[in-house]
């Protein structure tokens, strides 16, 4: 009896703990500087670290280059230049060098399979997960290591849980009581108040310090607002910050139903999966949001797919069809701490989740770009590159002008020929041929 | 398990790649064969950068070619295993500074050998006119500014030049049967290829560790 009333005390304990240090202070939006705490202790600890382990090897290491542009050295020679260096006559043999040389790199590595996976590390963070070598080094080493585990399983994650529930469990019943009201000004700012205060708890469910940049640039009322989209919870991301109307498919089960009672307060758009297919009808729905100036920007990831957060791939063009103005934000975030990139082919919503909230934090700069229009002459494809390009370089990501979808298919034929119409012409041109 | 462990220490050495790029090579190899242990023809089909090379074909196959895995018999292989794997890539790397006159000479006829393979399909030692002309069709596949003509002319044009430099004048009566591997290596004589087919590693230490 005694014993169960002790676990009550301390159950309440805690909940009055969240409650107070966590939950108020984001309903209010003040922050009482647990997280930088906590930030600066980690940083300390991985330098650490990181000191500990080069001190262990035994050779010198040579100057680190980052991985994230691959294993080998690409020779940048365009293919013009390299055929005019062989001085043979026979230029096809040049031709078979060139081209037996890319066919080798693109079998060591290629650039779009590169970018599924996860991004790799100059230093260990302490996480075996990204330690693909796991080798014993010193006893001390090890011996954080295992605080380190001890720390994240057994009190971050089941704070982080606990967060999270909570955060979800107020963002339904917040939206479905707001939702009774009458549409009014008041409903709106009370609907916005729901969302912020729901994010922030999440995004303390996730320990994560997110760095706004150019906050002036902020996505404004009937505008359309896009981003690279790294995981699922970018959305959470850019939420922290200011509303938005969100699109997306209707899904069933947990989603479905913060969806059900999110749309009531305020109006996202979610479409049936056999709306989605119709692509007339969801950029009349999306038309039709945007035209009315008192809704909430849109939020849309136009490259479809989960990347890696080291490039951005092609936009799809419909989310610039519509017309308004677009609000670029660039997310990069710092694989340092945690890595929030989604292999969805490798892991599931709950593992990828798992692995989030075991993670030591997540850290990622948001920056807003200026707003762009479609100019008169541009094609929506010109727009979105235009856009892209924009993205990729305030990110600091590289360009790719692959598509997303390429995760799952295959090449489409239109671009192959593309290419090799290039080659061709080049070929004639050098008139080599006859 | 590791790739140290299934590879013979003599085909390593004959690499002289670092066990880093072993590892990187290895994960590779898993990843295109999704992890199982050998590769077959399919699996190169997920590489979007390779759609692109007219002589995607030749490639793959160089892959698979017997005479490239260094073994006795002759003609494709069904699947190769990471060791094939790393032999193929072996003839890619690139020149060491501390090679000496007889390595530099066997490296380049080594190369020279890959080439010679891809262009002779049907592994007799020769390659003919028609092997020729297949491989240029090939390079110029999906033009459609060129006819096939160009390419027969263009191989043709090639198998003179080769005829001339390898038997010198011909007689009206005489037939250039082929261009055998040694007419090959004096085609290229004098010309550095050494330069042309390598692909080099970035010196890069991912992850620190001390053994």
């Amino acid at each position: 009896m005694e014993v169960v009333w002790a676990v009550g005390q301390v159950g309440a304990l805690w909940v009055a703990v969240v409650l107070g240090l966590i939950v108020l202070p984001s309903a209010l939006g003040i922050s009482l500087g647990i997280s930088e705490a906590y930030m600066w202790v980690l940083v300390k600890t991985l330098e650490w670290a990181t000191i500990r382990l080069q001190k262990g090897a035994k050779k010198p290491q040579p100057p680190r280059t980052p991985t994230a542009n691959g294993i080998i050295e690409r020779d940048e020679t365009p293919m013009e230049k390299e055929i005019a260096l062989l001085h043979r006559a026979d230029f096809e043999f040049s031709h078979i060098f060139y081209f037996c040389r890319k066919g080798f790199e693109a079998i060591v590595e290629d650039e779009v399979t590169q970018r599924f996976s996860s991004e790799e590390l100059l230093s260990w963070n302490l996480l075996t997960r990204t330690n693909v070598n796991f080798h014993y080094i010193s006893l001390r080493l090890t011996v954080v290591w295992v605080i380190g585990v001890i720390v994240r399983y057994c009190f971050l994650l089941p704070l982080r849980v606990t967060l999270a529930a909570i955060g979800i469990t107020s963002m339904i019943v917040g939206t479905t009581v707001v939702g009774q009201l009458p549409n009014s000004s008041v409903k709106n700012y009370l609907s916005e108040v729901v969302h912020l205060t729901c994010s922030r708890i999440l995004v303390r469910a996730l320990s994560g310090t997110i760095h706004y940049h150019n906050k002036e640039n902020r996505p404004q009322k009937g505008g359309i607002c896009v981003a690279n989209h790294t995981s699922p919870i970018d959305a959470i991301i850019l939420t922290n910050d200011g509303c938005y109307a969100m699109v997306g498919q209707v899904h069933g089960g947990l989603m479905g139903i913060i969806q059900r009672a999110t749309v009531k307060a305020c109006p996202h758009v979610w479409f049936e999966r056999s709306e989605i297919k119709d692509r007339h009808l969801v950029t009349k729905r999306l038309r039709e949001h945007v035209a009315d100036k008192s809704k909430l920007p849109i939020l849309i990831f136009p490259e479809g797919t989960c990347i890696n957060n080291t490039s951005v791939m092609m936009f799809k063009k419909g989310s610039f069809e519509i017309g308004g103005t677009i609000y670029p934000v660039a997310i990069k975030y710092d694989p340092q701490f945690g890595d929030a990139f989604w292999n969805s082919s490798k892991y599931n919503i709950v593992s990828y989740l798992l692995r989030i909230m075991t993670s030591w934090a997540i850290v990622c700069n948001v920056w807003y770009l200026p707003p762009m229009v479609r100019k008169e002459d541009e094609d929506a494809v010109q727009f979105a590159n235009r856009v892209r390009s924009a993205i990729a370089r305030q990110g600091g990501l590289t360009e790719l002008p692959w598509d997303g979808g390429l995760k799952r298919a295959k090449v489409k034929d239109t671009f192959k020929e593309e290419q090799q119409k290039n080659y061709s012409k080049m070929l004639v041109r050098n008139g080599s041929v006859g | 398990e590791g790739p140290q462990d299934s590879a013979p220490v003599t085909s390593l050495h004959s690499l002289a790649v670092t066990s880093e790029q072993i590892e990187h090579l290895h994960r590779r190899f898993k990843q295109l064969s999704q992890d199982q242990l050998t590769i077959r023809k399919e699996n190169f089909d997920s590489i979007p950068d390779l759609e692109f090379n007219p002589i995607r074909g030749k490639i793959v196959h160089a892959f698979f070619d017997k005479r490239n895995l260094r073994q006795e018999s002759d003609g494709l292989a069904d699947e190769i295993n990471f060791e094939d794997f790393l032999t193929i890539m072996s003839y890619f790397r690139p020149i060491e500074m501390n090679m000496d006159e007889e390595q530099l000479d066997r490296f380049r006829k080594e190369k020279l050998k890959f080439l010679f393979h891809m262009y002779d399909s049907d592994h007799d030692g020769k390659i003919t006119l028609q092997e020729y002309r297949n491989v240029v069709e090939e390079l110029l596949s999906g033009n459609p500014h060129l006819e096939k003509e160009s390419a027969r002319s263009i191989a043709d044009g090639a198998m003179m030049e080769a005829a001339s430099i390898c038997v010198g004048q011909m007689g009206p009566d005489q037939v250039y049967e082929g261009i055998t591997f040694e007419d090959f290596l004096k085609m290229w004589q004098g010309i550095d290829i050494e330069t042309k087919m390598h692909v080099r590693f970035l010196n890069v230490d991912t992850i620190a560790h001390c053994y």
